[in-house]
């Protein structure tokens, strides 16, 4: 299970499910994301954060 | 495990995400994903990309659950997705480990009181400015200022709000303030060229691969950097400007006025934290952070449970992403025996043989609600389907994503033996995995599917030109028709891996990362060039944070050595390495000189793990003077004793030495923990030694900002120079003599220490034999260059390649170790699975027509694609589990000889041509 | 295509990474824009051979909006 669905509670499902284990995701609000998800560009490509 | 799960009011595999609800629903309130910059019902979705993609009510705002008036939303959702009748549950989960990333809070600047937030509207947080900044934002990109939402000329951006300030609770470093502010600054001047741009700052903690860089570019761009803290903002009540008061470097005070300011606040541990932490029953640590150690970073204080991201402490993205493999590759070494047990993979039908014959298609045009049927005229444009060639049938849906629809096609494709469909619909990018599964239920190859995107691309942004969107819906569906007829089922290409992993250098990420693929039950080649293990972890004696580097290696290696999954090649060099992911080929050569082996391994990954070095400079008579160090040198002779602390009077020690100037551009990020430490051991030793240490920012970053104050505290004493005036030394008959000018006091200092001791830069080791055998490329300051600087922080551009430790960048300890293990977690992926299958998207060579002449290979930027000699001929070869699908092989090649799976050039050319037609 | 010479017949070719998804993200925030341009994905505009500009025109493009 984790705890936490920002960028790296995604990362860390994501990782163990593609390896072969079940996942329980758990995030308190209403999608995952995270703090990610409200930044407008990330360094050093400012590529989009979505 | 229990978990709470609250109502979201919301059937989510019913919600379409249409946004229906939203209009209707009647209580607007302020919308945190803006920062509650701007307005959202109580009804919402938190973000258009948001997953799941299903709108949730607010319980606090919606009138129904508050006053049982309205129901608005469960009248208007036409897929009957409202669900008032949803209680708060309490869900229970038998699970083998825990992974805790619960993330940060922002500080609060309304704590730091002279800062006048949020009663000034024109001082904004990081995160506001982030989302004003933002296309998505409140004000779609413009930048503006909140009070009258004009462009604000002048900006201001202040550091260090909540961080490294003991009066505000939080005497750490957030880390990230520094990066976001230059971010932020570079960002705001790509909207507005012209705009003027200040930061304050007390130290520009700009540490990491490729930040130095991105900091002198804000400089060359314009952005000023003042080094000093703002004591006092005040707003003029009339403009709503704000006027700065500072002290600058040289005392003087100084005021400023600036249109709006921006409060670089810092992360704090996260709320809930404490409710967490007694639920989990793991500690938490003095500022509220998860509890870690520096040789177990992703360990919390209980066994079975792991952290990850900015909850172990303040951290930007890369690192979260890091720590979120670590601590997934730390789960999975406790789960190995049940890996593969809970999960199936979904199984089809066998394929249908037929659709070599001719074409024969369905086309499946969607309502979408009213969403497409709204604008685009759906029954009009399935008669004109029905009228284009090789068309057999078409049906409309109201929603063709439902699961009854799915029935209904997989349905129509046996009955009229449909060997190829049209979906007319939304995009390809969300749902074409869903009508391809569809496709396989009836016997059909995945491939044999095409989307036609009338909602996204044409009902959505057509809204109030219904005629012209109808006319671009049926444009559209000519063309896909035009293409599916030549669509082909195509195999997924499955290239089995070998199950082994090779590790090149045995350091602490190399031991770390192969410990981890061990325990994870992978058999592991682990290469050292030198005779022990350890690499620069032998040459620490002790840390910051307090743990015993030496006992902590002697156990280690210790470990290493006797797995039974490893098997340790020292003292070796890699002759040769060939093949591709899954399928790797290396022949080494090691032992003594006289009797040097070769050997031949497989292996399906490489981990590179390289380290660096420190750099040895020829400045400040280095070689030539004695009593001339580099820092870890004299972290040896203290350990040694072969210094004697009690006879120094005074060390002076200088930063950043072949660092941040023309020799290596970058911070190396170690170097001040380093200086520190030793200054701190020296002072231990004997607290009457003198030590100055010469700096120009001081990069104790996260909670390493405590010994920063400790150090302070021992009388340690930070003088700052400025890089164009750096110290000069003089060898005065065998005595040292050290002249710097502070930049404080405006004059020249001279010191006269008994040991100078350089920071110098960490730097790659010769690796240049190895970079082209891996071919693998470099990023610019010769450390190896990771696929994605914020995603993919372990991933090399080549699949099956992954780096960690100082190979790709100086690091600490701890994130040394995170970041091997993350390696290891995504190694682990491959080598689990057994196989890659790729997707069918996929270039392919005819070598009929292929002329061998070497573009392709030349341009493929994946090195997916490879000239060899088939009989006397040079022919391209695609290595297609390496192959991306971008197609750049196929429009370079001269003979048309390379095509791409599911774009052909006849596919493509179809759809031109379809495009030309009349209707 | 319509034989409105007023409106434009424009080609796109759009990289599926990014200016697709960008025109997919333009429908869900419901930016409005001139309803005269037909698009075909590609995986990137690497895939884009001069000649399909060319065949584009031929067909009656009057102008080709590459995306990537």
């Amino acid at each position: 299970m984790v705890v936490g669905g920002g960028i790296a509670g995604i990362q860390a499902s994501t990782d163990l499910a593609d390896a072969g284990f079940y996942v329980y995701l758990v995030e308190s609000s209403s999608a995952i994301g995270g703090v990610m998800a409200a930044l407008d560009k990330t360094f050093p490509t400012n590529d989009c954060s979505i | 495990m229990k978990v709470a799960k609250q109502p979201r009011y919301v059937n989510e595999e019913k919600c379409t995400a249409c946004g229906v609800c939203a209009i209707y629903c009647p209580v607007s309130v302020p919308d945190p994903y803006d920062e509650n910059l701007s307005h959202r019902k109580a009804i919402h979705i938190s973000y258009t990309q948001a997953a799941p993609s299903s709108y949730a009510v607010d319980p606090n705002n919606c009138l129904f659950l508050n006053r049982q008036e309205c129901k608005q939303c469960t009248r208007t959702c036409q897929a009957e997705a409202i669900d008032f009748d949803q209680r708060p549950e309490i869900l229970s989960y038998d699970v083998g480990a825990l992974i805790l990333s619960p993330g940060f809070s922002s500080f609060n600047p309304s704590r730091s009181g002279s800062y006048n937030y949020p009663d000034s509207p024109n001082i904004v947080t990081g995160k506001e400015f982030e989302r004003i900044c933002c296309a998505s934002g409140p004000y779609v990109g413009k930048i503006l200022r909140p009070s009258d939402l004009k462009r604000p000329d002048k900006i201001a951006i202040i550091q260090c709000v909540g961080s490294r300030d003991k009066t505000s609770g939080n005497p750490y470093c957030s880390s990230v303030c520094c990066k976001y502010a230059v971010k932020d600054a570079i960002v705001a001047l790509e909207h507005e060229p012209d705009l003027d741009i200040t930061i304050f700052f007390m130290d520009m903690r700009m540490y990491g691969k490729g930040f130095d860089v991105f900091h002198e570019r804000a400089k060359a761009g314009g952005v000023k950097f003042v080094r000093s803290r703002v004591s006092n903002i005040k707003e003029n009540p009339e403009t709503r400007n704000l006027a700065l008061k500072y002290a600058a470097e040289d005392g003087s005070l100084r005021e400023d006025t600036y249109n709006l300011v921006v409060l670089a606040n810092g992360l704090e541990a996260p709320q809930g934290n404490s409710t967490l932490a007694l639920a989990t029953g793991t500690r938490l640590n003095r500022y509220g952070f998860c509890e870690t150690s520096l040789f177990s970073p992703l360990d919390t204080s209980r066994e079975g449970i792991f952290v990850a991201g900015a909850f172990q402490g303040p951290k930007a993205i890369p690192d979260s992403v890091i720590q979120a493999g670590g601590s997934a590759a730390s789960a999975a070494e406790l789960l190995t025996s049940a890996r593969g047990t809970l999960v199936t993979e979904k199984e089809f039908p066998e394929e249908r043989t037929d659709p070599d014959e001719s074409p024969k298609i369905g086309v499946f045009v969607c309502h979408c609600g009213k969403n497409i049927g709204g604008v685009v005229d759906v029954h009009e444009v399935k008669k004109y389907a029905e009228t284009l060639p090789d068309v057999v049938t078409v049906e409309d849906n109201l929603y063709s994503c439902s699961q009854d629809t799915q029935v209904l096609i997989r349905d129509t494709i046996i009955e009229h033996k449909l060997n190829r469909i049209v979906v007319a619909a939304c995009t390809p990018r969300t749902h074409e995995p869903l009508f391809q599964d569809t496709n396989r239920e009836a016997g059909l190859n995945k491939c044999l599917v095409e989307m036609v995107n009338i909602r996204d691309q044409c009902s959505w942004v057509h809204m109030h030109e219904k005629d012209a969107a109808t006319r671009k819906a049926k444009d559209l569906i000519r063309m896909a028709v035009a293409k599916a007829s030549l669509i082909e089922p195509l195999p997924e290409p499955i290239v089995k891996v070998s199950p082994k992993g090779m590790i090149i250098g045995g350091g602490l990420s190399g031991m770390t990362a192969a410990l981890s693929l061990a325990r994870q039950g992978f058999e592991c080649y682990l290469i050292e060039r030198s005779l022990e293990l350890g690499g620069n972890l032998r040459h620490t004696y002790f840390t910051l944070e307090g743990p015993d580097p030496q006992e902590y290696l002697d156990q280690f290696i210790r470990e290493v050595r006797n797995h039974d999954n490893i098997h340790l090649f020292s003292d070796a060099s890699i002759e040769k390495i060939e093949g591709f992911v899954g399928n790797f080929k290396t022949v080494l050569s090691f032992g003594d000189a006289e009797n040097r082996k070769r050997v031949e391994i497989e292996h399906g990954i490489i981990i590179i793990a390289t380290g660096a070095k420190p750099f040895e400079p020829d400045e400040y008579l280095y070689g030539s003077h004695e009593k001339v160090l580099i820092q870890q040198t004299l972290e040896k002779k203290l350990a040694l004793q072969e210094i004697d602390a009690g006879t120094l009077n005074h060390i002076v020690m200088i930063q950043c030495v072949g660092s941040r100037d023309e020799t290596h551009r970058y911070c190396s990020s170690i170097c001040c923990g380093q200086a520190i430490k030793n200054a701190l051991k020296i002072k231990e030793l004997n607290p009457e030694t003198e030590v100055t240490i010469l700096y120009r920012d001081v990069m104790t970053y996260g909670f390493n900002e405590d010994f920063y104050d400790l150090a302070r505290d021992k009388g340690v004493m930070f003088i700052r120079y400025e890089p164009d005036q750096r110290p000069r030394v003089e060898d005065l008959d065998g005595k040292l003599r050290l002249t710097v000018r502070s930049p404080l006091m405006k004059e020249d200092l001279v010191l006269d220490p008994d040991l100078l001791v350089l920071s110098t830069a960490m730097v790659p080791h010769e690796n240049r034999t190895l970079v082209e055998q891996l071919a693998v490329p470099l990023s610019s300051d010769q450390f190896f260059l990771e696929s994605h600087a914020q995603l993919k922080p372990v991933d090399s551009y080549v699949d099956g390649i992954y780096l960690c430790g100082m190979a790709q960048f100086p690091k600490p300890i701890d994130e040394r170790i995170a970041q091997a293990k993350a390696a290891a977690s995504k190694a682990a992926i491959l080598l689990a699975k057994g196989y890659v299958k790729t997707e069918p998207i996929v270039s392919s060579c005819n070598t009929d027509k292929c002329i061998g002449c070497g573009l392709c290979e030349y341009f493929c930027p994946y090195s997916a694609i490879r000239i060899t000699k088939m009989g006397k001929l040079k022919k391209a070869e695609v290595i297609s589990a390496a192959c991306k699908g971008c197609g750049v092989c196929a429009s370079y090649c001269p003979t048309r000889a390379i095509d791409m799976g599911r774009f052909t050039d006849d596919q493509i050319t179809a759809q031109i041509r379809a495009f030309g037609e009349k209707h | 295509m319509t034989n409105d010479k007023s409106e434009p017949a424009i080609l796109g070719f759009f990289c599926h990474w990014c200016c697709y998804a960008a025109a997919d993200a333009a429908g869900v925030a419901r930016f409005q824009y001139p309803p005269n341009v037909r698009v075909i994905r590609v995986m990137c505009t690497g895939r884009i051979d001069p000649i399909f500009l060319m065949d584009g025109f031929v067909n009656g493009a009057d102008g080709i909006f590459v995306g990537g």
